[in-house]
């Protein structure tokens, strides 16, 4: 356990020191890693932990940037009013979405399929109020009160200082008996029911969580790009969230964010000198289903078993 | 009189052209120790899933202590006191021993929705968890994963499951069913020590088991109550042995 912390105090010395090692790129690209991170994590609350394989978080996600983007940069709201604003209204969405726990399998991926892309539509095509394909520009750095993000580094350590306190939180919330009931339901749904559990209300709260931590993300998106535009609610974003979290492991929390730094590096530095891109992180994502089911967190559990002793 | 720990009215289930159970009515006493034997197919598990909700009768009514459930969802009756186990080891395979316990000692209550607070800081329930595996011989497990158990020890830890839901009515589909002669041995001991209190119903192909254990016995045959008696009156029946053990 002490191990552990240490382990973690480490990570974060390393995580604080390191805007003054690498250049702007690389505090750009880390901030973005933790942000898709977050949006992953979100994602996996319900696959890794509920057994729920959801496409519609990037709609989450995005109508948090857009609330926030459309309040500070048109209406002149601050940061302190506009960034939660954007969370709520992305949670908001999420209870209406959270319905889709109604189902299951395939018909719950295909009907937060359809969400995303109602999300996705209303963007694109709501242009006298979202800025159609164009977006909304100019979102400033955030500001609460007198403190003032000057700049990239600077914001490198807001979002480094709101991820952690959410893994943290978040890590709590699987330890506790909500966090059991949901790896239970993953694990029978109608033990649970024999059981005396109201299997479809403790879904539907994992949702709208699960929706608030991509609002979070969202938020976080917005004042990193500076600009939102559909893109950000388009079901490539959806589909790559869960798929971080499959290579990083699921039902893990680093995992997602290791996820995340993969798809987003190889993004960065493939996409730099080979067309295909796509093509590659095609074939990341068979590598992983075929050799790694567990993703890297489950190769590291699983190195780890085998150190003790106790065999793969 | 007290009313039937439970009563099935004119209960009938179908499955497409199949009357998978026909019209069964039978009434089982507060703390009465009732089996149901019948050759495969003849509706057995179909009526238990009718009895805890997991199936919708297609006609008829199921009461608990005299209250009509035959609407109330598999939780709602789960929570007014219906345990159950089921015909293949229904537990979380992927959850250690005591996880699996936790769950079934938070879920009728407001504890199933704490998410401030890490399972590992339950100590009360934990002592409660062991509490329980002590009862069905499984002390030592606490800390392993379901899947590494062997099956035997996964119907004990499906008993402690369904009780610890504290159960005024236990549903037991087959608790022997898979399990070697030594063990069905142990487990029917473990059957029959339960407390009085608890109404049983259960199914059991083991006629040995079954008559040893019961304090009536139902016998179903292609989804009809054929006789309802002492285990005395079974086994002198000669209808039934002609439908469960065959011409002689």
């Amino acid at each position: 356990m002490t191990a552990r912390v240490l382990l973690l105090v480490a990570a974060l010395a390393i995580a604080a020191a390191l805007p003054s090692l690498v250049g702007e790129f690389w505090v750009t690209l880390l901030t973005q890693i933790m942000i898709f991170g977050l949006l992953a994590l979100s994602a996996d609350l319900l696959l890794g932990h509920a057994g729920l394989f959801s496409l519609c978080h990037a709609a989450f996600f995005a109508v948090a940037a857009y609330t926030t983007a459309i309040l500070q940069v048109r209406h002149g709201v601050s940061t302190a009013l506009a960034a939660p604003a954007g969370i709520l209204a992305g949670t908001i969405l999420s209870f209406v979405f959270a319905f889709a726990v109604r189902t299951r399998g395939v018909y719950f991926i295909l009907i937060t399929l359809a969400f995303g892309y109602i999300i996705w539509g209303v963007a694109y095509r709501w242009a006298s109020f979202t800025g159609g394909d164009n977006g909304v520009t100019n979102v400033p750095f955030p500001a609460i009160g007198g403190l003032r993000v000057a700049g990239p580094t600077q914001y490198y350590y807001v979002v480094l200082v709101a991820v952690v306190l959410i893994a943290l939180a978040y890590r709590v919330l699987i330890t506790s008996p909500f966090g059991l009931t949901l790896r239970g339901i993953k694990s029978s749904e109608s033990r649970m029911r024999s059981l005396g559990y109201d299997v479809g209300s403790h879904l539907y709260v994992a949702f709208v969580l699960s929706g608030l931590i991509a609002s979070i993300a969202g938020v976080l998106y917005v004042y990193y790009n500076r600009f939102i535009n559909p893109v950000a609610a388009s079901f490539p974003v959806s589909l790559e969230a869960v798929l971080m979290a499959i290579v990083g492991g699921t039902g893990t929390i680093l995992g997602p964010f290791l996820g995340s730094g993969i798809i987003l590096v190889l993004r960065n530095w493939v996409s730099g000198f080979f067309h295909y891109y796509t093509a590659v992180l095609g074939i990341v994502f068979i590598v992983t289903v075929l050799f790694a089911p567990q993703g890297i967190m489950g190769l590291v559990a699983r190195w780890r078993a085998g150190n003790r002793g106790e065999g793969a | 009189m007290s009313p039937a720990a439970i009563a099935v009215d004119h209960l009938s289930k179908v499955f497409g052209g199949l009357r998978a159970v026909d019209d069964a009515s039978l009434s089982v006493a507060s703390g009465e120790r009732r089996v149901l034997i019948g050759p495969n197919g003849a509706g057995k598990t179909t009526l238990f899933n009718c009895i805890a909700g997991t199936l919708q009768p297609t006609s008829g009514r199921v009461l608990l202590f005299g209250d009509d459930i035959s609407r109330l969802a598999e939780n709602r009756r789960a929570a007014r006191g219906m345990g159950r186990t089921f015909q293949i080891s229904n537990v979380f395979a992927d959850l250690t021993v005591f996880e699996n316990l936790m769950l079934s000692i938070i879920g009728a209550d407001g504890r199933k929705w704490i998410m401030h607070r890490p399972v590992s800081r339950f100590t009360a329930e934990r002592a409660q968890a062991l509490d329980s595996l002590v009862k069905v011989g499984l002390a030592d497990r606490a800390d392993e994963t379901v899947k590494f158990l062997s099956y035997g020890e996964r119907r004990q830890l499906e008993l402690a499951l369904a009780l610890n839901v504290d159960p005024k009515v236990l549903l037991l589909d087959e608790p022997c069913a898979g399990l070697s002669p030594s063990e069905r041995q142990r487990f029917s001991q473990l059957v029959a020590g339960l407390p009085r209190a608890i109404t049983l119903m259960m199914i059991e192909h083991d006629i040995d088991i079954a008559l040893a254990l019961a304090d009536r016995v139902t016998v179903l045959h292609h989804g009809k109550i054929i006789l309802d008696g002492t285990p005395d009156e079974v086994r002198a029946n000669a209808q039934v042995r002609e439908v469960y053990f065959g011409r002689a």
